[in-house]
């Protein structure tokens, strides 16, 4: 019984994002256009792994606020917008963002909520 | 587990197997409601329709009369499901890109939006072979009647994301309008049983043509 209970907590543990809020807030919000494995859909919708706007808190105006028309990968106008998540609070944003640069940027660095709501205070 | 054992599982397996495969030159099923006229056998067809495609070229089913036809419906600012499917109708295109008797049709659902114009932005962005995807915009009622015919639920909703709710099935169409199998987009395991569908009937027209 021991040993398939350590089995199961392996490969629980092997498959599962240490951000499981994040991962089941990106599934639901993110996932349709950024896709499960967050490389987008051609010039349309944008990759994560190669954006600007990864490896910290930078992202939270764009999950909280999204983009108008502004869109772009190196010179490449994407002509869609990305929605707004205003329901969500700074600690679903920080999931998120976890979530995010934990599975797509290395290396990782943990973002706080404080990074968070400090930026969601200085959105444009 | 001993030798017998062994070939009693292995037996039992292949006999399963053998039961759940079907002949890859049987028939696809026609889908939808089949009646009898005079005899005969009528099976259920696609709607007419008349869209002006990226380019502003009028497509109709007499137009598309010799092409199988793999359609599904969107808006180019669907927030929800759309990236999926067309993320699915792009590996069906890829499979059947040396294959010039499959088409590939996508109904716009928000025309007032969609125009040419930027249905065309979208095809080119997307970067897929435009010579043999059109991207169609007609008229909204017609084509939320035409979705229904693809047994597509397609419906303005001023609640749903976007405002236009509607089911993500990829619809396999045979040269003759009947409907002969489908996929979920929003479900990526259910592609390949479609592009095995979509090879089945080129395969049965190719064999009949000989």
């Amino acid at each position: 019984m021991l040993p398939i209970l350590l089995l199961i907590l392996t490969v629980s543990a092997c498959n599962d994002s240490p951000y499981m809020q994040g991962k089941r807030l990106y599934t639901v919000r993110c996932a349709n256009c950024h896709m499960e494995d967050g490389t987008g859909l051609s010039r349309l919708i944008p990759p994560l792994a190669t954006s600007k706007l990864m490896g910290g808190a930078a992202m939270a105006c764009v999950i909280a606020n999204g983009l108008r028309d502004t869109i772009f990968r190196d010179s490449v106008y994407l002509p869609r917008e990305m929605p707004a998540f205003k329901g969500l609070s700074s600690t679903e944003v920080t999931n998120i963002i976890n979530y995010i640069n934990h599975t797509w940027h290395k290396p990782f660095t943990e973002t706080t909520i404080l990074e968070v709501e400090e930026a969601l205070k200085a959105c444009p | 587990m001993n030798k017998f054992c062994c070939l009693f599982i292995t037996a039992w397996v292949t006999v399963v197997m053998l039961l759940s495969c079907k002949s890859p030159n049987e028939d696809l099923p026609y889908l939808g409601q089949t009646t009898q006229a005079d005899g005969k056998t009528v099976h259920h067809k696609v709607g007419n329709f008349s869209h002006y495609n990226q380019d502003s070229v009028l497509v109709t089913n007499k137009s598309l009369a010799d092409k199988v036809i793999v359609a599904d419906f969107f808006f180019t600012s669907c927030p929800s499901i759309c990236p999926k499917v067309i993320r699915e109708m792009m590996k069906i295109q890829e499979a059947f890109k040396d294959e010039p008797m499959v088409t590939f049709l996508s109904f716009t659902i928000d025309p007032k939006r969609d125009d040419v114009a930027r249905l065309k932005l979208y095809a080119d962005n997307l970067g897929i072979d435009q010579s043999r995807w059109y991207f169609l915009t007609g008229d909204k009622d017609a084509t939320f009647d035409l979705a229904n015919t693809f047994f597509v639920a397609a419906f303005e909703d001023k609640d749903a994301p976007g405002g236009f709710d509607h089911s993500g099935k990829i619809i396999l169409v045979d040269k003759e309008g009947h409907v002969r199998s489908f996929s979920e987009g929003t479900d990526p395991s259910t592609t390949p049983k479609l592009i095995n569908d979509i090879r089945r009937l080129v395969d049965l027209y190719k064999a009949n043509q000989k």
